[in-house]
Order: structure tokens, then C-alpha cells, then sequence
């Protein structure tokens, strides 16, 4: 129903493109599907006509029979009543059907597209878009275009009807139908005006709404301390405050969007019977036949409630091209990471230089400056320091996430900038901070980063960590089904799990971003000999959190604001104090075995 | 029928209104009953709507045989367009009427489901709460409740009028001869088996369509979430092509949607019954048994049925859900609390020696513990560790009566807990979660929260012993400083403290503690340590937790790997006898790389 309360909830967006230029570009779209498009416009004309033809035939009619009341004219006249009828069906079937079918097919390749460009932005596009918001422009904004696309097809079919209606009636009595078009504008008034206080009511409404359901969410997430602390009177007295004032605010909201058909009701009614008079002078007087009399009885109908769809019509089409704009937006932004060339990559050692990197992820803050680092083949590379000293940001351009801005970095002594991307991170293996694992099980988890990889080869590569006894504790193994996000395992066996994936990936390069939330120490126990083996023959950097990954470091390279401090073992960086003594004293020192022992009474 | 009276509640309202809560039907026919003005209203405004409507068409024939006859009066036709003018405005005042008694109800029905769902969920135990998933109370409250709302206005409104749409006008064709209901009959014979077969055919196609919405739309928020995983594996490619073939599916049931849809039977059988009864009424007055007039009144009361055709089956769904949401949210309404509150039970003060036989729980048809057995003297702290999942919190949550053993029992001071009463027993005992819920309060509030209007010092007192005090202070506000979402944003360890407070001020006898939120840094841990050390003094404790400097302090540990209680004793004992246990620490001690981290300078909280 594209009636004038559509589209009230719906929030203004700023736009950046023109109409014309977004117009164009949807239309783009649906070039390739011209021929359908043209079927479908074919259908709506004949729709219309049909439709407006069917009050005119029943018109003719009473005028025919009342002058030949004989079988064959009534059975005649009828006859093309039923004509009408039966086309309109049919060309609306052919015109709804068709349509769905450009419009799922154009559906389709904008989502094709959008999620194409999508998944090759790099990080810095997913930092400033919230992934909710991604989401709900590959999937909903999409949707409600298609929505938009079909309404307005469907108001063009009722222009349509009314122009034919429009001219017809103009050529019968052009008294009457300025007495007629006279109510038009008034309609839209009226509508227009509904639509107002409606917005106004319903945002109203939506935000007591929202008042309502944030107390509830609170009152029963809290129910734990408010149950054993006696305290659910308090919490039902402001609940029953908001839903009186919730019941208020609906009850205003509603009245007035209850309001719009009965006094639209009026208005046509109240035209009718001003033509019932006006009309019957005109037929008195012989300038109308009692056929077209009635014929303009009818047309009072036919025009008011189109009327009404198309008072909500511009809003609605403004949200479509936003809707678009919004989709078309995430097609265009501009990728970042730029490859100069595509050069193969076929072995690595991971070798890895920084010469005078710098570094910022905005215009405004460098993150690094000037950055020089060279990791040896098979290093095993600790950074520590404070947050936003740089540690996660030399993560990032290893995996070629970000862009760095002058400098070089080079891999196994060529520009990272001239190696082929998808060549390149196949030798590259990353342990996020909260490993993400998609929604299958254990072993799929594993072998998504090597589709190809047999049953055997995911489990070789899970028995390398702690000798498979994590896969123990899972309740079916490799078989075990991880949850959404993986929800159904703990923080620890994530991490246990995208090491595993790790392994069979078998990379030159290691990132590990250690995580920081606390694992029980059964666990963590496993995660270190897992790490134990993953370290193993290759180059890794890590950003350590963990006292033992410190201890086990070739070599910690101590960072503070986008610079390296001091680097070392860590018994050489103990002995010689200073910032990394520091940086002890804050994060490592309640993990030893001093301070553990300290706390036995 | 008398409805279940054996309700146990823990809150309750004195002058409730009941609802007949046996069925969702019922439960909605009583509300909607509680205000019998309304429904009454809207029935008879919708009679009178479509009287009017009715008469508006009956008059239009008039006014027709009128203008044909031979040299009418014009004063005729004033009083024929003055009475259909006030058919009008009896319509749209009707019309009005009959919208604002649905909404009333519908709004009112919102009102009252909502706060009768609310509370039963107030009066519902904890066994209910911790068993309830939070989102689905809340789409329970919210959209459930919303969609009874909508059940009313404009549902079952537009059924009423539909209604009344098809008998007024059928009772005014049959005022004007009988015979004329023959099209009309047919017609509506024919619109319901359309109608069926319709919704027959579109019901899974669209349940498909949503459920491929779903889908889509959680694999592709799953890709964007993973996008770094993604990245780094090169699967960018196989994102895509699993992407897509959703979107295609979703494209194809699109499509088939459109070509149901489009296919709509119901709108052609009215327009074909439409030109029948228009040649059934031109034959009748050619037959001389109508006037043309009337048959044309005909004709137009006829038209009124266009409304129930296209609007039917949308107000029929509408009631649909509505009574599916009354199904979900009586379902919770009517859980029944399991745990019996024992107010005859034993009150004494406890001293808090806690005694597991032999216990045995499951939970959703799986095995959480199996025979546990130890015992915890008053006074003495035990700590609990294993891997997630392996039944820690649940065995605290035995202790005070969260959940009831199945096999076994558990004693406090040698007495079973379920012959403890429960306001008694959970009054002695505190728990300390690992996700700290604050309420959106300031600070004072939330720690004064289990007590009736502490003094000033006793707050202060407690958060000092909590280590809580130094960072309350920093704020500018101090204790008066708002919490949650419109206040400070507090950190794990700052809400623990607070927590840690509160259990100062009611002072428990038995103190479960569940700390297994993330290490932050050694100033912190060195306050969180200090104020668990306080607090755990001459009280029995249960400490969840992944702390080894934890572990070394408590007097008893107790080892649980998947449900089952591996080992238990001193940490010296676990030494000893626990491969597992001594590999944890051999790890911390190998760290070292041998070398003895020496001269470390170890200056306590510098915040």
C-alpha cells in the first residue's frame, strides 16, 4: 500500500551526488534489461487504460441501454465492462511480474557489485565505516531501492490513469472537471499537511519508544542485584512512569494517523454530493448525458486517492536516490593500499625492512615517523610499549592492511608496493588479538585458510599444538560447531584455534597480536606450547603482552610514540632499567613467579 | 475453569488486574474486554460507516431516476445532494469514531500487556532470569507487545470493517430486490477459496524470502566482521562467491514472490463479478423489475466489496501475528518458578562451612558436574579452576540455590540447603559476577544499592576497603558521579572494586566470586588482590579464577575438567601429585630462560 504514512520514519541522509548524475547511474542498471523495461512500460499504458476504461465503459453503458433497452446492447455493453476488466488483470500481471523480475535481477548485480568493491577495501575503509553500517547498505539499503523502484512504477501507473481520466472527462464537460480538478490540489494539501504532524508525532513516539525499551533492558539485565538487594519496587515505579507516558504519547501518534482516511472519507464524499447537484443541472440543461453524469461520480474516487500516494510520493523517491546514493558511496570510495605491479612471489625467508617509514592512518596524527627495523629470517621479534606507541600499526603495513606514506618497506628485499597482494599474504599469517572464527566448526575454521587442505592435514596441523590435547576439552573434536562468532568456545581456545589455522597455512611471517583478555591457565599453558611451535622456523613479530613471550623473544624492541627506545633480550633490557624496566613494573610484573609466589600467605 | 493458583511470586502489585491467561485467544479477549466501551464503539461506528457509505450509493440511483425523469425539480436534487452530504459527514465522523475506539483499545491493550508482562518478570526467581536469555525478554516486551498493538489498529479494525463492508451493502442490495444477491454470492463464495488458495501459495515463498534475507544478511555481517581473517588468508574470492549465491537466492524467491503476487486471483474475480451483476442488474430492470436508478445503486454498492479483496488477507496476517505474540509472551508470563521458597525454612545466622556430596547436575539434558565431593570450612577461601566450560560457575551457582542439584546435596553448616529458607539462606550469601552490572545511578547508589539508606561514612567506609576509594575520587564528581550510559565509562576492574564494595556494606557469611575479567596492569591487579584479600577474610569464598597469584593464596583449590572435580587440595599437594597443575608453573618459572630477574625495582600502585 504506497499510502501517505510511508517512509515517516525514515531519516534524512546528506547528499553528495546530484540527481541527475545518481539518476543516470541507476538507470545504468537497468540498460541491460531495455527490452523487459519496454514490455513493462507496454503493460502499465494498458493497465491504465483498461483501468480508466472500465468506468467509462460502464458509463457508456447506462447511456446505451437507456436509449436501446434491448438484450443484446446490455449484453454488449457489458461485454466491454468485462473487456476492461480481464485486460487490466492481465497487463497488471504482466507488469508486476516483469518488473520483479528487472527489478530482482538489478538487485542482484548492485549487491554483486557493492560487495565486490566491499571486500577489496582495505582496513582503513573498515576503521571508518562501522561494519553494522556496511551491512545494512549491501543488504537493506539495497533492499529498500528495490522497494522505491516498485512504488514508483506503481504511482506511474496511477498518473497514467489519471491524465487518461483527465482527458476524457475534460472533453465531456470541462464545467464539471474543473469542479472536479478544483479538489485535487486540496487533497494534497490535506495529505501533505497530515504527513507533517504524523512525522512530528512519530518521532514522538519512537523516542518515548526507545525510553521504554532502554529501562527494560537495564531493570532486567540488572534483575540479578536488584532481586538479591529487594529493591523491584523502585525499578516498577519507573517503569510504570514511562508506560503511562509511552501509552500518552502513543495514543497522540495514533489518533492523528487514524484521522487522515476518515477526513479524506469526508472530503471526497461531500464532492460527490456537490456533483450530484452541479451534475444533474448540467444534464437537466442537456449538456451531460446521465451516463457521464455518473461517470463523474466515479472519477471523485479515482482521483482522491491517488492524490493521497502522490503527496508521499516525493519524500519516498527521495529516500530511494539515498538509498542508492548510500550503496553507489561505498561502490566509489577509493581504496588506499595501491599496488604499483603484480610481481609473483613464490618462496619467502621473511626478511623484513623498514627503511624511514612514516606512517599515519589521518591526516592528523603520525603514528610512525621515520621508522627503521630490520627483522632477520626466522627472528622471533617481541614489541612492547604503551598504547599508541606504533606496536599494531607495523602489524598492519607487514599485512599490507594500511598505506604508509614515505619510505620504504621491503620483503626479502623487494618493495612490498610491487608484489602481487593475494601472492604476497598467502606467506603471511595473522593472529588477531580476539581471533575470529566464522560460524562452522573447529576443523572448517582451520582449513579456511587453505580451502584445499584434507581432513588429515587439519588434523596434523591441530595435534602440533600442545600435542592435540585442546581438541580433548571440545566436546566433538574437530567436529565441534563454534558458535556465531565463535560464542560456544572460550577466549583460549579461539586463540588455539587460529593458531592451528596458522600452521597449515605454513607462512614465511608471523603476526601475532597477543591478546590481553585473561585465559585460565590450563589454556594458557596450551597456547604457549602452540605458540612454541608456530614460532618455530619462521619470522615473527608479536605484540606481547605475556610476561613468558617476552622472556622467550629473540629480541623485544621497546616502542614509544612511533620510535624504538631501546632493543634487547629481556635480561639485557632488564639490566640496563629505564623504560622497559618501567614498562615491567606496569604490565609484566604481577604475571611472574616473584610476584605470584609473594601473594601465598 | 479456574486458573493456575499456585503461582510463586516474588513481587507482586496490591490491585492487579487479572487477565484469563489459559490461552492467547482468551488472554486477548479479556483484554480487550477489561475496556468494553471500545470494542462495542468501534463495531457499531463501523455499522454506521458503511450505512452511510451504503446510502451515499443508494442515493446516487436516486438521484438518477430523478435527472432521467422527465421534467424533475431541481428542489429534488437539493435534498437528494443535502442527504448525501450528510451521509458523508456521518461517514467520516463514523469513520473517525471507528478508527479512535481501535486505536484506544490497541493502545491501551499495548499499555497493559506490557506492564503485566513486566511484572511477572519483577516476581520471576533468579532460576527463571539466569535460565532467560536477555534478548529474548526483550523482543518479547518490545516487538510482541508492539505487534498486539498492531493486531488492534488497524487489524482487526479492518476486519470489523470488512465485515460490515460486505453485510451492510449485501442487506441493502437485498432491500432492493433479492434476486440481485445472486453475483454478489457467487462473488464471495469465490473470494474466500482465492483467498486461500493465495495465502496458501505466497506463505512459504515469503517465509523463504525472509529467512533467505536472514541468512544473507548474517553471512554477509559474518564476512565483514572476519574481513582481517579474510584479508590475510587471500579468501576474498570465496567470500564473494558465497555471497553471492545467497543474493541469488534471495533473487530467485524475489521473483517468485512478484509472479504469486501479481497473480492475484481475488482482483480479477472482482472485476469480472463486477460486470456480471452489472448485465444481472440491467437485465432485472429490463425485466422491469428494477428502475435503472437502483440499478445503478446496485452497481455502486457492489463496488463496496473492493475493499474487503484487496485488504482481507493483510488484516487477517496482522491478527495472525498478534496471536502468535500473545503465544510468546504468555509462554513467559506462565513459566512457572521452579525453586521453591521454603519461608518455613531455617533462618539462623550461618557460619559458613559449605559441604558438596556427592553432586550431580545437568542442565538442558547435559551433564555439568558429576560427583563432586569436597568440603569448604567456614572462614576458608577456595578457589576454582579449569577451562571455560568445565562447570565452575554453575557449581557456585549450587550453593545458593541458583540451580538445585539433581544427585547429592549441598550443606550449609551441615544443614541441606533446601531446608534453608531462601530469603535467609541468599541473604548470607553474596555473589560477586564476572560481568559487574551498575545501574545508570551515580556511584553512592550503586553502592549503597543492597542496603536501606546507609550513612554517608558506611558507603565511603566500604569503597575504601574495596580499594575503591582513590578512583571515586578522581572523578569530579566523586560519589555522586553517574554511572552507565549517560556517565563515566568505568573499566573492568573499577566495576569490580565497586562490586567488591557493596559486598562490604551487607557483609555475607559466603562470598562467591567469579573474577576471571582480563589482567590490565600490575598497579591495578595489585588493588584488585588487595581488596579480595579484605574481603575474603573471616568469610568462606569461592574464587573463580585464572589468577595464579590467586591460586597461591587460597587455602584450598579445587581442579574441575569438564565436569568432574580432577583433583583437590593445597597448592603444595597439587604440586606434588598434578602433572597438569605443575606444568603451569614450571611454564611461568621456563619463562624466566633460567636467568633470576634481579634488582627489579617493585614500587607498589603507581596510578
Amino acid at each position: 500500500m504506497g499510502f501517505i504514512l510511508d517512509g515517516l520514519d525514515t531519516e534524512t541522509y546528506d547528499r553528495e551526488y546530484g540527481d541527475r548524475e545518481l539518476l543516470a547511474r541507476i538507470l545504468s542498471y537497468f540498460r541491460p534489461f531495455g527490452k523487459q523495461v519496454l514490455f513493462v512500460a507496454v503493460a502499465l499504458t494498458i493497465n491504465s487504460i483498461a483501468g480508466s476504461g472500465a468506468p467509462i465503459a460502464i458509463a457508456r453503458a447506462i447511456d446505451v441501454v437507456g436509449k436501446n433497452p434491448s438484450l443484446t446492447s446490455i449484453a454488449l455493453s457489458c461485454s466491454l465492462v468485462l473487456l476492461m476488466g480481464g485486460l487490466a488483470w492481465v497487463s497488471n500481471f504482466v507488469r508486476q511480474w516483469l518488473s520483479a523480475r528487472v527489478i530482482g535481477d538489478v538487485v542482484l548485480k548492485l549487491r554483486e557489485d557493492v560487495f565486490d568493491a566491499t571486500v577489496r577495501h582495505d582496513m582503513s575503509f573498515y576503521d571508518e565505516h562501522p561494519s553494522g553500517k556496511i551491512v545494512s547498505r549491501v543488504t537493506s539499503d539495497t533492499q529498500d531501492f528495490s522497494e522505491v523502484v516498485s512504488l514508483v512504477v506503481n504511482l506511474l501507473s496511477q498518473f497514467v490513469q489519471i491524465g487518461i481520466l483527465t482527458i476524457w472527462l475534460m472533453s465531456i464537460n470541462s464545467g464539471l472537471s474543473l469542479i472536479l480538478y478544483a479538489m485535487a490540489p486540496l487533497a494534497v494539501v490535506i495529505a501533505l499537511s497530515f504527513r507533517r504532524v504524523a512525522r512530528r508525532v512519530t518521532q514522538n513516539a519512537r523516542r518515548v519508544t526507545a525510553k521504554i525499551n532502554a529501562q527494560i533492558q537495564e531493570s532486567i539485565s540488572g534483575i540479578f542485584v536488584a532481586k538479591s538487594f529487594r529493591k523491584e519496587r523502585a525499578i516498577y515505579d519507573t517503569f510504570e512512569r514511562n508506560n503511562r507516558q509511552g501509552y500518552q504519547v502513543g495514543i497522540r501518534r495514533g489518533l492523528t494517523l487514524n484521522s487522515i482516511f476518515p477526513v479524506m472519507g469526508l472530503s471526497s464524499g461531500l464532492g460527490v454530493a456537490l456533483l450530484v447537484y452541479s451534475g444533474g443541472i448540467q444534464v437537466e440543461a442537456g449538456n451531460l448525458s446521465p451516463g457521464d453524469w455518473y461517470l463523474f461520480m466515479q472519477a471523485v474516487g479515482f482521483f482522491w486517492f491517488p492524490m493521497m500516494s502522490i503527496a508521499s510520493f516525493w519524500s519516498q523517491f527521495q529516500d530511494g536516490l539515498s538509498a542508492a546514493e548510500r550503496v553507489f558511496a561505498l561502490i566509489d570510495a577509493e581504496p588506499m593500499v595501491v599496488q604499483e605491479a603484480h610481481e609473483n612471489v613464490e618462496r619467502m625467508q621473511g626478511r623484513i625492512e623498514f627503511k624511514n617509514v612514516c606512517f599515519r592512518y589521518t591526516e592528523k596524527e603520525i603514528v610512525l615517523p621515520e621508522f627503521s627495523l630490520t627483522v632477520k629470517p626466522g627472528e622471533t621479534l617481541a614489541l612492547v610499549g604503551h598504547t599508541g606507541a606504533g606496536k599494531s600499526s607495523i602489524a598492519n603495513l607487514i599485512a599490507r592492511f594500511y598505506e604508509f606514506q614515505e619510505g620504504e618497506l621491503l620483503v626479502d628485499g623487494r618493495d612490498v608496493r610491487r608484489l602481487d597482494l593475494d601472492d604476497y599474504r598467502r606467506h603471511i599469517g595473522l593472529v588477531p588479538q580476539d581471533p575470529f572464527l566464522f560460524s562452522t566448526s573447529v576443523g572448517d575454521n582451520i582449513r579456511y585458510a587453505r580451502p584445499g587442505a584434507s581432513n588429515d592435514e587439519v588434523l596434523q596441523a591441530a595435534m602440533h599444538i600442545s600435542a592435540g590435547a585442546w581438541l580433548e576439552d571440545l566436546p566433538k573434536g574437530l567436529e565441534t560447531y563454534v558458535g556465531e562468532r565463535g560464542a560456544n568456545l572460550s577466549m583460549g581456545q579461539r586463540q588455539l584455534v587460529a593458531l592451528a589455522r596458522v600452521l597449515l597455512k605454513d607462512p614465511a611471517i608471523l603476526i601475532l597480536d597477543e591478546a590481553t583478555a585473561s585465559v585460565d591457565p590450563f589454556t594458557e599453558t596450551q597456547i604457549q606450547e602452540g605458540l612454541q611451535s608456530v614460532m618455530r622456523d619462521r619470522t615473527s613479530v608479536i605484540i606481547a603482552h605475556r610476561l613468558w613471550t617476552v622472556q622467550n623473544a629473540d629480541r623485544i624492541i621497546v616502542m614509544d610514540h612511533g620510535r624504538i627506545l631501546s632493543q634487547g633480550t629481556h635480561a639485557s633490557l632488564m639490566a640496563q632499567g629505564g623504560h622497559y624496566a618501567d614498562l615491567y613494573n606496569t604490565y609484566f610484573r604481577h604475571q611472574s613467579l616473584e610476584y605470584i609466589e609473594s601473594m601465598a600467605r | 475453569m479456574t486458573e493456575m493458583t499456585i503461582e510463586k511470586r516474588e513481587f507482586s502489585l496490591e490491585s492487579e488486574y487479572t487477565f484469563n491467561r489459559s490461552g492467547p485467544v482468551r488472554w486477548i479477549l479479556s483484554h480487550s474486554l477489561r475496556y468494553p466501551i471500545f470494542p462495542l464503539g468501534m463495531i457499531l461506528a463501523a455499522i454506521g460507516n458503511n450505512m452511510a457509505y451504503s446510502n451515499i450509493q443508494l442515493f446516487i440511483g436516486r438521484a438518477f431516476d430523478v435527472i432521467t425523469s422527465t421534467g424533475f425539480q431541481p428542489e429534488d436534487l437539493i435534498a437528494i445532494a443535502l442527504i448525501v452530504m450528510v451521509a458523508a459527514m456521518s461517514q467520516g465522523l463514523t469513520g473517525l469514531m471507528r478508527n479512535y475506539s481501535a486505536e484506544f483499545l490497541a493502545q491501551r491493550v499495548e499499555r497493559d500487556a506490557r506492564h503485566e508482562l513486566y511484572v511477572s518478570l519483577l516476581g520471576k526467581s533468579q532460576t527463571f532470569h539466569g535460565r532467560q536469555r536477555i534478548g529474548d525478554i526483550m523482543a518479547r516486551a518490545t516487538n510482541d507487545v508492539r505487534t498486539l498493538n498492531l493486531m488492534f489498529s488497524p487489524g482487526v479494525m479492518l476486519i470489523t470493517d470488512s465485515v460490515m463492508n460486505t453485510i451492510v451493502p449485501m442487506v441493502m442490495i437485498a432491500v432492493i430486490r433479492t434476486e440481485l444477491l445472486l453475483v454478489p454470492s457467487i462473488f464471495l463464495l469465490l473470494l474466500i477459496l482465492s483467498l486461500l488458495d493465495y495465502n496458501r501459495r505466497l506463505n512459504p515463498v515469503s517465509t523463504a524470502m525472509r529467512d533467505q534475507f536472514g541468512t544473507m544478511n548474517a553471512g554477509l555481517a559474518e564476512a565483514i566482521a572476519g574481513i582481517e581473517v579474510v584479508k590475510s588468508t587471500v579468501q576474498e574470492r570465496f567470500e564473494w562467491d558465497k555471497f553471492t549465491h545467497d543474493a541469488r537466492r534471495y533473487r530467485d524467491l524475489f521473483v517468485q514472490q512478484g509472479e504469486i503476487q501479481a497473480r492475484y486471483w481475488p482482483m480479477l474475480i472482482f472485476s469480472l463479478s463486477w460486470a456480471f451483476g452489472l448485465f444481472h442488474a440491467l437485465f432485472v430492470w429490463q425485466a422491469g423489475r428494477i428502475s435503472l436508478g437502483e440499478a445503478i445503486s446496485f452497481v455502486g454498492l457492489m463496488g463496496a466489496l473492493r475493499f474487503p479483496t484487496f485488504i482481507s488477507l493483510f488484516s487477517f496476517n496482522l491478527v495472525q501475528l498478534g496471536i502468535a505474540s500473545a503465544e510468546r509472551i504468555l509462554m513467559l508470563i506462565n513459566t512457572e518458578t521452579e525453586l521453591d521458597e521454603n519461608v518455613g525454612g531455617i533462618t539462623t545466622p550461618m557460619c559458613g562451612e559449605v559441604v558438596f556430596e556427592n553432586v550431580s547436575f545437568s542442565y538442558d539434558d547435559q551433564v555439568v558436574l558429576r560427583d563432586i565431593d569436597f568440603k569448604a570450612e567456614a572462614g576458608k577461601t577456595i578457589a576454582i579452576v579449569g577451562e571455560t566450560g568445565s562447570g565452575k560457575t554453575t557449581l557456585t551457582r549450587l550453593i545458593n540455590r541458583i540451580y538445585d542439584v539433581d544427585e547429592g546435596c549441598v550443606k550449609i553448616d551441615g544443614i541441606d540447603v533446601r531446608d534453608w529458607s531462601m530469603e535467609s539462606l541468599r541473604s548470607q550469601i553474596s555473589t560477586i559476577e564476572q560481568e559487574i552490572f551498575l545501574f545508570s545511578n551515580t556511584i553512592a547508589e550503586n553502592i549503597a544499592f543492597g542496603c536501606d539508606s546507609p550513612s554517608r561514612e558506611s558507603i565511603e567506609k566500604a569503597a575504601r576497603e574495596a580499594q575503591a576509594a582513590d578512583f571515586i575520587q578522581s572523578f569530579h564528581d566523586g560519589y555522586e558521579t553517574e554511572t552507565g550510559e549517560r556517565g563515566v565509562m568505568l573499566s573492568g576492574g573499577q566495576r569490580q572494586r565497586i562490586a567488591i564494595a557493596r559486598a562490604f556494606l551487607t557483609d555475607p557469611r559466603i562470598l562467591i566470586l567469579d573474577d576471571s575479567t582480563s589482567a590490565i596492569d600490575s598497579a591495578t591487579e595489585d588493588q584488585i588482590q588487595r581488596a579480595m584479600r579484605q574481603i575474603s577474610r573471616e568469610r568462606t569464598t569461592f574464587l573463580i579464577t585464572h589468577r595464579l597469584s590467586q591460586i597461591r593464596w587460597a587455602d584450598r583449590i579445587l581442579v574441575l575438567r569438564r565436569g568432574r572435580l580432577v583433583d583437590q587440595g593445597t597448592h603444595e599437594e597439587l604440586m606434588d601429585r598434578s602433572a597438569d597443575y605443575r606444568r603451569i608453573f614450571s611454564r611461568v618459572e621456563s619463562g624466566n630462560g633460567g636467568e633470576k630477574p634481579s634488582a627489579i625495582p617493585m614500587h607498589d600502585g603507581d596510578d
